[in-house]
């Protein structure tokens, strides 16, 4: 057996032991307190990534500098915007559907949160490691669809209404081919659970020249990490596949009507989601935590932003594809794809071992 | 003037009837009476004989272009003006006049005839206040429909109050349709939304996803630019006005529209040395605006934040930057006079025309990159070939001119059709495409940047030789300016969104009798239902996009 990468223990026990608390209380205590800490590390994240790091990018991109007046870098323009974001008039259109109007953007970001509680980021930060832990994540990451559609139903605007229900057809058209394609990671390690994922990928694939490589499946099985990113850009709606919002067909989908609070949970949602994404995609494809030199939450951290990047640079580059092009893609395309896939990788798999 | 080639199988030389007295022949009795206009023969017919005249002059005499329609309340009558042209040969205008009694003012309507005519004499009802019979949906398009009276009439009182109700919108195909069939949704897009350019209002029904019908409601930004170029003297206080019709960097196109209606109408020559500086800067107000036009059509279809926007607007940048060290502004120019320009080049001129040249050497560059980005880009591609699909027929019938026209394979550029300025003198092609769909629309206006830098570089070479003691940059010009009385012309030149003509009526002072801008963007906005009928809703907003429109212009 490989000596795991991380420690065993998970965050709860750790935070329980630290403060000499032991059984319930100790579970509840350490539960809640761990699920604080993690929460805070995503939400200082994106607090970094929506109003300073997303500028910046796109800034680099299209030859601009960007928010440079306040603080380093203009990275205190973080605070302003946050005060000037929950400081606006919260406005409530008449005739909305509520609750469904208010439960949509609370929804959004605790669904992305919900899931990070199974992902290992490294250092032991790692709130619960179940034997179904990709299944837990990819459920708590599609429970945001309902969140979008009862903003979209709810809001009572027309143009919400089309937004709702393209970001269903989304989920529908591109969760499957992101499942199946997770699955075809699950034919080579036999596990759902995510310590044991990224601890098989920590095995040696092949050794040049002194330096190991290890096995991680994006390297074993570079077509299924393709199909995994480009799936998962559709899920976090980025360009190219950003219709259920696409502005400047549909306004701004869903979130039309949503002003003040109500919009900095759905953009923080949002991130979030975008984060959720490139974990799942760490944690499947590219060793979790794992790296030379750097201790494994850097490296998670690294991975989970170079996901981010990513996505922000199809923003800028990438042009939006028409909503029947966008259902073609996912239904003729991908899913037939992630489906060769993993009769593939199970044919292999069966014959190899 | 030329004449139509011949087809070789006709054996008999075939001419196309274009001089006064040929057409007079060809119309018959039609004609009730004759006038002359500067630009054209005008011939008057009854108002129910409308639809027999324009028919027979567009099948018989191949006046296939109806470029506009000019109404006004004259003393004693209601008048509509059809200004037809040939798209094949600009130079053959004829101007039909459709007098109509004080007591009863309905004319037969040319919109089965001409499809453009449906907007334009719904402009003239609203404004002036002329019934056209047999009009497919005549109702007001620039004011709102509750509004009293008709501002461009005589007896118009402007102190009348006027109440403007905020009707709900009804879904005008709510009848046509089985509820258990299938529903249709009415939407409103715009007066805000990030897709119209600016304050348009488009009624749109959507089947599902799809485009069932769309109903451009225009008239939010109207100023009233035709009235007041009314009150004001032709000499120097016209010329601004111009700037601000297409204000999307335009400017001097537009102006040069006015300079070249006005000039004709007094008979004055401008100087050589002027024409190739008015060329030079109306070739780098249409490189800036074509530039947006390519920047703000792949917002469009990338969505927000794209990096091609904020490309061309730096390369939109340059040309200001050019044009501010010309004329001494960056948008509201005002650098034309009648008779020429305002001022020479910028000193030291060696300065400037380093200026110039770099900016026409990084240009190649530049393009490559769009082509790269944009027209290279499959994703692209497969968003706008066919789609926003406008058949040269269409098009024709609804006037579409400029790269809208260019784009649907209509060989036709005032510039050379009906040359000014210096262009006859300078080496340069008109663009067409083929395709008649979204993708030939950018693609004429990438390439007529190329174009136009062309234009530019020769117009620099020549200004830069020209001998020092020979440089007039303006005409000697009267310091009042009376044409006489009841002189009628319409002249048109060929700006960024094609086909800007102005009407222009003395009446023997130092004001317009009546001032008509015939806006491209008017035109070619009507062919939206035309092109996005039936499609996605992304495809109608390409489609827009790709008409290019400024609706400072198209409301004027």
């Amino acid at each position: 057996m490989v000596t795991p990468l991380q420690s065993q223990v998970l965050l709860p026990e750790r935070i329980a032991g630290l403060l000499g608390l032991s059984g319930t209380i100790g579970q509840i205590v350490g539960g809640l307190l761990g699920a604080f800490i993690i929460a805070n590390l995503l939400l200082v994240q994106t607090a970094v990534a929506g109003p300073w790091a997303k500028r910046k990018i796109t800034a680099a991109f299209t030859d601009r500098i960007a928010v440079n007046r306040v603080g380093p870098f203009g990275l205190v323009v973080i605070v302003a915007d946050a005060v000037r974001l929950l400081s606006k008039e919260l406005v409530i259109p008449e005739g909305v559907d509520r609750p469904a109007y208010d439960l949509g953007p609370l929804l959004v970001p605790f669904s992305a949160l919900l899931g990070f509680a199974v992902i290992p980021m490294g250092n032991g930060i790692h709130l619960a490691d179940p034997e179904t832990g990709l299944v837990f994540a990819f459920a708590a990451s599609s429970i945001a669809s309902l969140g979008l559609v009862m903003m979209g139903y709810g809001s009572n605007n027309k143009y919400s209404l089309l937004g709702g229900l393209r970001a269903i057809a989304s989920n529908i058209a591109y969760e499957i081919p992101l499942v199946v394609t997770a699955a075809s990671v699950v034919v080579f390690t036999g596990t759902l659970q995510m310590s044991e994922i990224v601890a098989q990928q920590t095995q040696p694939l092949l050794s040049i020249a002194g330096v190991t490589i290890p096995q991680w499946f994006a390297i074993v099985n570079p077509f299924a990490f393709v199909l995994f990113v480009v799936a998962n850009l559709a899920e976090v709606g980025r360009n190219p596949f950003d219709v259920p919002e696409a502005p400047t067909e549909i306004v701004a989908g869903f979130q039309t009507e949503y002003s003040s609070v109500y919009f900095v949970l759905i953009y923080l949602g949002e991130f979030i989601h975008i984060f959720l994404g490139g974990a799942i995609a760490a944690t499947l494809f590219l060793g979790g935590p794992a790296g030379p030199f750097l201790p494994g939450f850097v490296w998670f951290t690294i991975k989970i932003w170079a996901f981010y990047l990513f996505t922000q640079w199809a923003r800028s580059a990438i042009p939006r594809v028409r909503i029947d092009q966008f259902l073609d893609i996912g239904w003729k395309g991908m899913l037939v794809l992630s489906f060769a896939n993993l009769a593939l990788t199970a044919i292999i798999v069966g014959v190899i071992a | 003037m030329s004449l139509e080639e011949p087809t070789p199988d006709d054996g008999a030389v075939e001419t196309l009837p274009t001089g006064a007295d040929e057409i007079a022949e060809l119309l018959g009795d039609l004609v009730i009476d004759t006038e002359t206009h500067v630009n054209a023969p005008g011939f008057v017919i009854r108002p129910d004989t409308v639809q027999e005249t324009l028919r027979r002059l567009r099948d018989e005499a191949g006046f296939d272009h109806l470029s506009c329609v000019t109404a006004e309340e004259r003393e004693d009558r209601y008048e509509s003006i059809y200004h037809l042209t040939s798209f094949d040969d600009r130079q053959r205008e004829v101007s039909v006049i459709v007098p109509t009694t004080k007591d009863d003012p309905v004319s037969e309507s040319a919109a089965p005839v001409f499809r453009t005519a449906d907007w334009h004499e719904r402009e003239a009802y609203d404004l002036v206040g002329i019934d056209y019979d047999d009009h497919p949906d005549l109702r007001r398009i620039l004011l709102p429909e509750t509004w009293q009276g008709h501002p461009l009439s005589q007896n118009y009182d402007q102190d009348r109050p006027q109440i403007v109700t905020l009707d709900e919108w009804e879904n005008p195909l709510a009848e046509d349709h089985r509820e258990d069939e299938g529903d249709t949704m009415y939407i409103n897009i715009g007066p805000h939304h990030p897709a119209t350019h600016g304050v348009l209002h488009v009624k749109t029904v959507l089947d599902g996803e799809q485009v069932a019908d769309v109903d451009p409601d225009i008239g939010y930004l109207h100023r009233c630019e035709e009235q007041m170029c009314q009150t004001k003297t032709y000499r120097h206080q016209i010329m601004p006005y111009p700037d601000r019709w297409d204000y999307a960097s335009s400017g001097l196109l537009n102006e040069w529209a006015y300079a070249r209606a006005a000039e004709d109408l007094n008979d004055i020559e401008v100087p050589e040395y002027a024409q190739i500086i008015r060329t030079m800067g109306s070739e780098l107000c249409r490189i800036a605006s074509h530039m947006l036009a390519v920047g703000t059509f792949a917002l469009d279809v990338y969505g927000d934040f794209t990096a091609i926007f904020m490309y061309a607007m730096r390369d939109r940048e340059k040309t200001q930057n050019i044009l501010e060290d010309l004329t001494g502004q960056r948008m509201m120019f005002n650098y034309f006079r009648l008779g020429g320009v305002v001022w020479d080049l910028p000193e030291p001129r060696d300065e400037f025309f380093e200026t110039v040249r770099d900016f026409l050497d990084d240009l190649p560059q530049a393009l490559e990159e769009y082509h790269d980005l944009i027209t290279g880009n499959e994703i692209l591609q497969s968003r706008t070939i066919d789609t926003g699909v406008l058949p040269p027929e269409v098009a024709k019938s609804y006037g579409a001119t400029g790269p809208v026209a260019r784009g649907s394979g209509i060989d036709y550029d005032l510039r050379r059709d009906d040359p000014y300025g210096y262009y006859d003198e300078l080496e340069w092609d008109v663009i067409t495409e083929d395709g008649c769909d979204n993708f030939s629309r950018l693609l004429v206006r990438l390439r007529e940047v190329e174009e136009s830098a062309k234009i530019i570089e020769q117009c620099a070479d020549l200004l830069e030789d020209w001998p020092e003691d020979e440089r007039e940059i303006q005409a000697n010009v009267p310091r009042t300016l009376k044409p006489d009385d009841d002189t009628e012309i319409y002249r048109a030149v060929e700006a960024a969104k094609g086909e800007l003509g102005i009407y222009i009526r003395g009446d023997g002072t130092d004001k317009p009798g009546r001032f008509k801008i015939r806006s491209p963007c008017f035109s070619n906005l009507q062919t939206l239902p035309e092109m996005s009928t039936g499609e996605y809703i992304p495809d109608m907003v390409a489609s827009l996009g790709s008409l290019d429109i400024v609706l400072g212009e198209v409301d004027r």
